[in-house]
């Protein structure tokens, strides 16, 4: 009782210290600019430059120990990486303070926020850098390209991506009789192992499709379709949803025939519930990221396999578009930071940094260069699932459904194609949330082109 | 009172399961914050107990820094909000004008706009302002506060006015009266609102998130944040170990201030 | 006469004095008042009574995604939103969420509150205990509750498991995720709730427990007939300020559920912030913002309108 007694006093009086140092200080926040301005004159030669990211968790440890090492590799520029929470609440702050002094140098957006970037007109496109440096982007990875050029134009650099891939568990495929090295590639067939998984393991569901916009956009893409209409947003702004009534009926059916067998494990919108159920021998098989591989395989205590996206049987496989994200340049800083900031973009490019970037996060190496690597090389012959991941992106076809679609609605249009797919998992009827979510799908776009003056 | 002991059993057993399905929570984020994250995963119980977690969250960000940063908001907002609502408190009870019950329901009226709702124009007028990155941009907004402003003028009016009748004839103006006797009288209830907007501020998240762009003023909610993942497995152990950190100080102020708070909230809320 | 008159006059240039300095009095104090509210006015003024303007003025607007104002669209916004089967969803679910949680929490803190105001050994570790979910943030406490309601390792689904019962998807099924929502917001509040109460229940003159004992009443005749009465202004504090509270729910949806499933837990709150921060519709986000408004402000004064006759004043 004594030492909980001293150890309660103690934190009183660190309260009580940081209190009256509390007190003591200017409420303007003065003493705090006094601390920036040590700080940049400490390093009054070099270049700052502000980079805001979206990268949590594990992420930000990968990123924060590439910008560690670009700044202790030269002495002109000093970059700081700033978390700022999800990318939502991270371009709704940069729409906020564009063009003020707060704006930062450089900025992650994910990918369905290109067009808004674009629209913002406070962004200048990677291009002009690249046009004025002479840099070389065709070594990219192709797919990577397709989606972030526009007209032939880069308007942002192409940073973390990834793309959607089937995880499954091959130690439950043996035991339910089920070839581990040959894993269902059509609707159809996942159907099938996903009931023979069930008869043979009584707590294991087959299958598990997070209700992810993201995974829908990639679900179609698959089978040919386009999101939106007007080529995907790609020739002219969209008016409309551009897949069919079949196209986008056939994820819904798949997923209810699965509902109605008991074989579909239902974890909502929630990604990490569902990797747990699958770690946890609660499911087989399920969609994700192809970032996750890495923490999925070295978390996993059973053997894990990755397979391409499935795709419906009387369609042919199209491929995957790229998610993910990219970096952007801000307009209305001074010449010298930006191009400081170039450097750093042209430094996260180089084989050496992709190659840790791909092997400490499982995103993809945007230079397919850092596939020769010898980390990469050493950690492939440890995980070789994690080529699948790359197989599956450069043998994808190129077209305006894989292309990926362009419109500054997208997130909202996630949100509810989410909305479908939690309604059908939940025994709602196919026919209604499909009319609902084209309905629905339909509105925002009109809105959004209406609100721009469209 | 007297309890007979079958009674006094029985109060006990509600007392005990009561309490432990309160502090279950947080007592289960107090073991997982020990233990390795392919526990966690698999579900078992602890094998190995460790301190990694709490490495891992100090190193994940500046941790220290985001402690002093709540420190100075939450005690700057507490200040702002003591002085500006007992101000207005004591202009409802003992000062009578045109419109002071017009205004008062305005005060509590500011209660129902849902502050979610205005954090947009809000946060244009902290850009106006240049207040992005300073402790006024995170402070500030936050001194004017119906809830104080109610919970003190409910408390003053149990002063009795004689008192101010009294200072009046001996030529104490308002102001002075203000300090030197409605401040010491109304002392608990001051520590109360002082504990409860204390324990407030320090659990704000999205308007810090929003009004920083760096780790110079960020407060420690906003860590917690930082420790979750968008597309990678969340690491349990480290979030809860996070979460640990950062309610350890409001529930230790908690329970040096329990009595206080119980008594003056009580006050506000009566008549 | 010539007296009388000027008696008279002197008599209305006296009064005119007085009138004229009470007018001096009121503007004083008038002057005075102001003063004292000054501090606090003006940051309601710049930080909530602006924004409230700006929000009502955005309401008719489309924006772009700077919250620029591009198209007016007059009362569109409101017409939409009132046909928008989500936002009506919403509406329907915050009214079902106010409903389960604010009772829910009343009662089990008034539970609390009456087993912890006995005067027993270690009264004190239970009290602490009971008003210790105050101290939690909500981020902190959504995380706690995300991990017990977590459909694999959450504590929740495996005692579930050990009686034999089929697990639940709290947070994905339609039919358990607004509960659950409601449930940690509970447990959030109880802390709060539980201190006030208690407060209130110490302040009761403790002669009327003493007379009901000489007529040799039950405990539960008392706390029909003595507590709940004696701490019914108390109550009614409580429960007007866990309604506003209730109403504005936003951060265990966002870390809990994010709206889902299929939109089941998109209280309004949370659902203005969407549409402010992923959709960029700060018009129908603003439409969204005055019509919550103007229901707490109906709730509220319903409720001043209808409680305060019931309460019992001492």
């Amino acid at each position: 009782m004594k030492k909980i007694m001293m150890v309660l006093t103690l934190s009183l009086v660190f309260i009580l210290a940081a209190c009256s140092g509390g007190n003591s200080n200017p409420v303007d926040g003065s003493q705090n600019k006094e601390t920036e301005k040590t700080g940049s004159e400490k390093s009054s030669e070099k270049q700052l430059v502000t980079f805001w990211h979206s990268m949590g968790g594990a992420g930000q440890d990968a990123l924060n120990s590439i910008v560690e090492d670009f700044n202790k590799s030269q002495d002109n520029i000093q970059v700081n990486a700033e978390y700022q929470g999800t990318y939502d609440e991270s371009l709704t702050k940069f729409n906020a303070v564009a063009g003020t002094d707060s704006a930062p140098t450089m900025i992650q957006t994910f990918e369905i926020g290109t067009k808004s970037m674009i629209n913002s007109g406070n962004i200048i496109p990677i291009q002009e850098f690249v046009d004025a440096d002479g840099y070389e982007m065709s070594g990219l990875e192709k797919n990577i390209i397709n989606y972030y050029s526009l007209d032939g134009k880069f308007y942002s650099m192409p940073f973390n991506s990834s793309t959607p891939v089937m995880y499954y568990n091959k130690d439950a495929f043996k035991a339910a009789g089920l070839d581990p090295e040959n894993p269902p590639a059509t609707y159809e067939e996942v159907e099938e192992a996903s009931k023979k998984i069930v008869a043979a393991h009584s707590d294991m569901k087959g299958f598990a499709l997070q209700a992810y916009g993201w995974l829908w956009e990639q679900l179609l893409a698959n089978q040919g379709a386009l999101l939106l209409n007007n080529d995907n947003g790609r020739s002219k702004t969209p008016t409309e949803i551009g897949w069919t009534e079949e196209e986008g009926k056939s994820i819904l059916n798949w997923v209810k025939h699965m509902v109605d067998d008991g074989t579909f494990a239902n974890y909502g919108t929630n990604g990490d519930n569902m990797v747990a159920g699958f770690l946890a021998g609660d499911v087989s098989m399920f969609l994700q990221s192809s970032a996750s591989a890495r923490d999925v395989i070295d978390n996993a205590p059973f053997e894990v396999g990755i397979a391409f996206l499935p795709h419906p049987e009387n369609k042919e496989r199209q491929g995957v578009v790229i998610g993910g994200a990219s970096l952007w340049m801000i307009d209305g800083k001074p010449e010298e930071e930006t191009k400081a900031a170039w450097e750093f973009m042209k430094y996260l490019q180089t084989p050496e940094v992709q190659g840790k970037w791909h092997v400490g996060t499982g995103y993809f190496a945007i230079n397919p260069a850092a596939y020769d690597e010898q980390v990469v090389k050493e950690a492939w012959a440890e995980k070789p699932q994690l080529q699948v991941t790359v197989e599956q992106l450069q043998s994808t076809k190129p077209s305006f459904a894989t292309q990926g679609a362009l419109m500054d609605m997208l997130p909202e249009g996630r949100k509810i194609t989410e909305a479908a797919l939690e309604s059908v998992y939940n025994g709602g009827d196919v026919d209604e949330a499909h009319q609902n979510a084209v309905k629905q799908f339909n509105e925002a776009i009109k809105k959004a082109n209406k609100a721009r003056g469209e | 009172m007297m309890l007979s002991a079958g009674k006094k059993a029985i109060f006990y057993v509600l007392l005990i399961i009561s309490a432990f399905l309160i502090a279950g929570p947080a007592l289960m984020a107090i073991v997982m914050s020990f233990m390795t994250n392919q526990d966690i995963l698999t579900g078992s119980l602890p094998t190995t107990i460790s301190l990694d977690n709490y490495f891992a969250a100090f190193t994940r960000f500046p941790l220290l820094q985001y402690f002093l940063n709540s420190f100075i908001v939450s005690i700057v907002i507490m200040l702002g909000q003591l002085i500006l609502s007992a101000l207005a408190a004591y202009a409802f009870v003992f000062l009578e004008f045109k419109g002071r019950d017009f205004l008062f329901y305005l005060f509590i009226a500011t209660m129902m706009v849902p502050f979610e709702a205005s954090v947009i124009p809000n946060f244009h007028i902290i850009r106006d302002l240049g207040w992005i990155d300073r402790y006024s941009g995170l402070t500030v907004p936050f001194f004017a506060t119906a809830f104080g402003t109610f919970l003190l003028r409910q408390n003053f009016k149990q002063i009795p006015k004689e008192l101010r009748e009294a200072s009046q004839i001996e030529g104490i103006g308002d102001f002075k009266f203000f300090l030197k006797v409605i401040l010491p009288v109304s002392r608990t209830s001051l520590v109360t609102y002082g504990i409860y907007s204390f324990l407030t501020s320090w659990n704000m998240y999205l308007w810090p998130l929003l009004v920083t762009t760096n780790d110079t003023v960020r407060t420690v909610q906003i860590g917690l944040k930082q420790l979750q993942t968008q597309e990678q497995l969340n690491d349990w152990g480290v979030i809860m170990a996070g979460a640990v950190i950062i309610i350890l100080p409001t529930l230790i102020l908690l329970f040096l201030g329990q009595k206080k708070l119980q008594k003056g909230l009580t006050e506000g809320a009566l008549k | 006469m010539r007296m009388a008159n000027s008696a008279l006059e002197a008599n209305e240039t006296f009064m005119y004095q007085v009138e004229r300095v009470k007018k001096k009095n009121r503007k004083l104090s008038f002057i005075k008042g102001m003063l004292f509210l000054l501090p606090s006015l003006i940051l309601f003024s710049v930080f909530l009574f602006y924004p409230m303007l700006k929000t009502i003025y955005l309401s008719f607007f489309l924006t772009d995604a700077k919250g620029a104002t591009t198209v007016f669209v007059g009362w569109d916004n409101y017409k939409e939103i009132f046909t928008d089967s989500v936002f009506l969803k919403g509406m329907k679910n915050t009214f079902l969420f106010v409903f389960y949680t604010v009772p829910l929490t009343v009662i089990i803190s008034l539970f609390l509150t009456v087993i912890a105001n006995e005067k027993l050994k270690g009264i004190g570790v239970f009290r602490t205990i009971f008003s210790s979910t105050m101290g939690v943030s909500v981020a902190a406490a959504s995380v706690f509750w995300l991990y017990l309601f977590n459909p694999t390792m959450g504590l929740l689904n495996k005692f579930l498991e050990l009686l034999g019962a089929e697990s639940i998807g709290w947070l994905t099924d339609p039919d358990w995720a607004l509960f659950a929502v409601s449930v940690t917001t509970i447990w959030m509040n109880i802390g709060f709730t539980f201190l006030i109460l208690l407060g209130g229940l110490q302040s009761i003159d403790s002669s009327l427990y003493e007379s009901a004992d000489i007529e040799g009443s039950s405990y539960f005749y008392k706390l029909r007939r003595i507590t709940i009465p004696m701490l019914s202004p108390t109550l009614f504090f409580v429960i007007t300020v866990s309604i506003i509270n209730a109403f504005q729910t936003f951060g265990q949806i966002d870390i809990l559920t994010q709206g889902g499933p299929a939109n089941e837990t998109n209280l309004i709150v949370y659902s203005i912030y969407r549409e402010a921060f992923v959709n960029y519709q700060f018009g129908s986000a603003s439409a969204q913002a005055i019509v919550l408004f103007i229901f707490i402000l109906l709730m509220t004064a319903l409720q001043f309108k209808l409680g305060e006759r019931r309460v019992h004043y001492q």
